[in-house]
């Protein structure tokens, strides 16, 4: 039990958030009972949302009659499996993989650990995990019951026992992966590819009426249990068998597989040269890797979120989206406030990557690599500068392609006047705001270094402001202030490009202070 | 006359209320290889680092290559050759990439000589740093450091990752860089390695100087060890006459055994001689002796 109670300890944050995101999560069915004032305008809702082939790829197919119970099973549901997917690959990874490449587990193997205890260890903790998301879901639908239409005992535990599974079996494919890539990185890699192929083969399933699919996918286990419609429990089964199975041959893989390695075969190779004369040149060679990423997933994502939206549109252009989606979509034209409020979610993701990526020159400050740059005769300010710049230049690449890509596709699949060239700007536009955030975390990064957490406070604030600023009765003024939401209507009149540009240069003298800040203190290692 | 590539007077550093260097004097002449001796947290790496511009000190005057690094860090760090004793590299670049990037940043590179000290140090340059061991990390620190056309190495611990036959590959680059002309500061606990390499040391303790200067003046003041086997009756009468020069030593199973000054060394030796003892050896003071009573430290 010792190396599971250190496992716990070790990763007990990480996990401990990943839970409260995902129970935070379903205690939202009652938001569905108050989003249509009639019965009729839920009506045309349930339809509209049955018709709309985007909504149906992304959600799943939504039952008959459209309950308040339902219609959060089928959307919020997708959101919860996806994201409890989601962590349950980091997590398996992190558990299994993680402490062998970090040197960590090396030491506790050279204590007297038994060389297949680690594993056993993780596995435990991944059941109670699959357990403990199961409770918490049961117990957050639960406690709506009165205040939204649908909610029932057994519809909540089948809702939460799908969660649950879902991280149990994508837990578990993840863990067998992990057994055979040669890193944690890859092994991470391979867990996400999976669930992409869990994803498509869940589309596949809905958009072509092909069921069988849905029982081969992780992400399916919600369309063949039916929570507050069918609530089929033995539905379940095959997906515990799965689980047993997989981590079986999980425990297996692992006693043929040398300690630190996979049975894959690791790259340790590479025969090019890295023609670079500047920091700058470095810091984009380093941050190729994860751009490629964030650029394939926010393209994905952003496309697909824009696609999705024409029986939203339609819907607002009869004035009956209320709720959140409703605050987000405002008075204007129907298409241009939806795809503006598309381009708000896709600002929030690549800012998020901004302030990651100017964190990260921060880690290599800390762990020496920022001094051995330094002492090849660069400039103090150089490093600082040249990750401002490469970050920068990142988002814009993020934003461009998302926007081109989104300004093609989105024109097909949503009606309205100027589609594309909206979709590219209001993607595009988001830059600004990205330049914000890049600029706040550069000069905390430069200047004040122990403070650089705070750096999330203003993409926080910003991101509270314009997703729910509205909804709250958050002061017009006050919502201004917020980094986002002040891309203008390029196909309306007289389009206000002015707040965008004290965005730009708000980031670029918040950049040059940093820079110039990092030259007044120590290196804090190297 | 031509300044000290490393000139430092009264050196202070302080962390908040801990003066990791308080009053630190460093004078390193040109073309010469000089140790920098002291127990762990003596403050020979911040030391370092304010000699490279990384840190910045409170109070004292630092000048590297006759510049102040606090205010001309790039000018002097282009001219010197770092390698810090725990070499932290991009774990998804290979070795030789690592190489290509820091002499592109330095702006000039001895392609010839990366390519033989590569081969010297036997190391495979076509592999991706996650790969790599400590030392192979270390050394490709090392081979970009003696690669790089500089006036002056500072080098931290810098064979804290080698193996035996790689450390002789590394004096052998020591000697090269100083029969060039350059110079050398080495920070090193090996003291085998500072007594074959360096010409003068700097010891230093709690962030003060200890003893500074030639490594064979420091010799010539420091005792020598004498060490004689008696017959066991002799012993004791050859010991009486040997406090009588003012010695003390040791008596154990008829070996004599003393530490003596320089200058009484004939004396002790011609009373062992006229007591005809049999075996007599006189071993002169070696680094250890002279710098392990400085290694004694209490927690700071």
């Amino acid at each position: 039990m010792t190396m599971t109670w250190l496992l716990v300890r070790r990763y007990r944050l990480p996990l401990l958030c990943w839970t409260a995101l995902v129970t935070a999560l379903c205690s939202t069915p009652s938001a569905y009972q108050s989003a249509y004032a009639t019965a009729e305008q839920r009506r045309t809702a349930v339809v509209l949302a049955q018709n709309n082939p985007a909504s149906t790829l992304v959600y799943g197919r939504l039952p008959d009659p459209g309950t308040a119970a339902q219609m959060f099973a089928w959307e919020i549901g997708a959101f919860v499996t996806i994201l409890t997917a989601i962590m349950a690959v980091v997590v398996a990874v992190t558990l299994t993989r993680t402490a062998e490449d970090d040197g960590s587990l090396e030491l506790l193997r050279g204590c007297g650990v038994p060389p297949m205890r680690p594993l056993h260890s993780a596995l435990v903790i991944l059941a109670v995990q699959s357990g403990v998301l199961a409770v918490a879901c049961t117990g957050a639908v639960l406690a709506t019951s009165r205040t939204a239409d649908g909610v029932t005992g057994a519809g909540a535990a089948a809702f939460g026992a799908v969660v649950g599974l879902t991280f149990a079996t994508v837990a578990a494919v993840t863990v067998l992966l992990a057994q055979v890539a040669a890193t944690a990185g890859q092994a991470r890699l391979l867990g996400f590819t999976a669930l992409g192929a869990a994803f498509a083969a869940r589309a596949i399933a809905d958009t072509r009426h092909l069921g069988t699919l849905n029982r081969l996918s992780p992400l399916g286990l919600r369309a063949v249990t039916g929570p507050f419609t069918e609530d089929r429990w033995g539905a379940l089964l095959p997906g515990l068998l799965a689980v047993v199975i997989l981590g079986g041959t999980a425990v297996l893989l692992c006693a043929r597989r040398e300690f630190g390695a996979g049975l894959l075969p690791r790259r340790d190779r590479r025969g090019g040269r890295l023609r670079i004369r500047t920091t700058v040149g470095l810091a984009a060679r380093l941050a190729r890797p994860a751009l490629l990423s964030w650029t394939v997933a926010v393209a994905a994502i952003g496309t697909l979120f824009a696609a999705m939206g024409s029986g939203t549109v339609e819907q607002q252009r009869d004035g009956e989206v209320g709720g959140f989606l409703g605050s987000q979509l405002g008075a204007g034209d129907p298409a241009a406030e939806y795809l503006a409020y598309c381009g708000t979610v896709v600002g929030i993701v690549v800012s998020t990557y901004a302030i990651l990526s100017i964190l990260a020159g921060l880690r290599a400050e800390d762990t020496g690599r920022t001094g051995l740059v330094l002492v090849t005769g660069v400039r103090r300010w150089a490093p600082t500068a040249a990750q401002a710049v490469v970050t920068a230049a990142g988002c814009l690449v993020v934003l461009t392609i998302t926007g081109v890509i989104s300004a093609l596709i989105t024109p097909s699949v949503l009606d309205g006047d100027d589609i594309g060239p909206r979709s590219l700007a209001y993607t595009v536009g988001q830059w600004p705001a990205a330049m914000a955030s890049i600029g706040c975390a550069t000069l905390l990064v430069g200047a004040f270094p122990r403070l650089s957490g705070l750096a999330w406070l203003p993409l926080l604030a910003s991101s509270g402001l314009a997703l729910l600023g509205e909804l709250l009765g958050v002061p017009r003024r006050i919502q201004d202030l917020g980094f986002f939401r002040h891309v203008p209507d390029v196909a309306g009149p007289d389009p206000h490009v002015t707040p965008l540009l004290v965005l730009i240069a708000a980031g670029a003298v918040l950049v040059l202070l940093g820079a110039a800040g990092s030259t007044r203190r120590d290196l804090r290692a190297g | 006359m031509t300044e000290p590539p490393i000139d430092v007077s009264g050196l202070v550093k302080r962390f908040g209320g801990y003066t990791a260097v308080g009053g630190l004097d460093l004078r390193v002449g040109p073309a010469e290889v000089h140790g920098f001796l002291g127990p762990n947290g003596a403050g020979k790496s911040t030391t370092i680092r304010v000699l490279l511009g990384l840190h910045h000190a409170d109070a004292g005057r630092v000048r590297v290559l006759g510049r102040d690094p606090a205010r001309q860090a790039a000018e002097v760090t282009r001219r010197i050759s770092y390698v810090p004793g725990e070499v932290t590299l991009w774990p998804n670049l290979t070795g030789q990439e690592i190489l290509d990037a820091f002499a592109g940043l330095r702006g000039s590179r001895d392609k010839a000589a990366e390519k033989r000290l590569a081969g010297a140090f036997a190391l495979d340059t076509g592999r991706l740093v996650r790969t790599y061991s400590k030392g192979n990390r270390q050394k490709v620190a090392l081979v970009a450091a003696f690669a790089a056309r500089t006036d002056l190495l500072i080098l931290d611990e810098p064979t804290s990752g080698l193996d035996p036959l790689m450390e002789e590959v590394f004096q052998g680059a020591v000697r090269d860089a100083a029969a060039a002309g350059r110079t050398v500061l080495l920070s090193s606990h090996i003291l085998g390695e500072v007594e074959d390499l360096c010409d003068a040391v700097t010891i230093i303790k709690d962030g003060h100087l200890v003893e500074s200067g030639q490594l064979s003046d420091m010799r010539h003041l420091a005792a020598s060890v004498v060490t004689a086997h008696l017959p066991g009756r002799d012993a004791a009468t050859v010991m009486a006459r040997l406090r009588q020069t003012g010695l003390t030593g040791e008596t154990t199973a008829g070996t004599v055994r003393l530490a003596v000054p320089r200058d009484l060394v004939p004396a002790v030796l011609a009373i062992l001689a006229d007591a005809d003892a049999p075996d007599i050896t006189c071993t002169p003071a070696s680094l250890e002796d002279l710098f392990l009573r400085h290694y004694v430290v209490a927690p700071r």
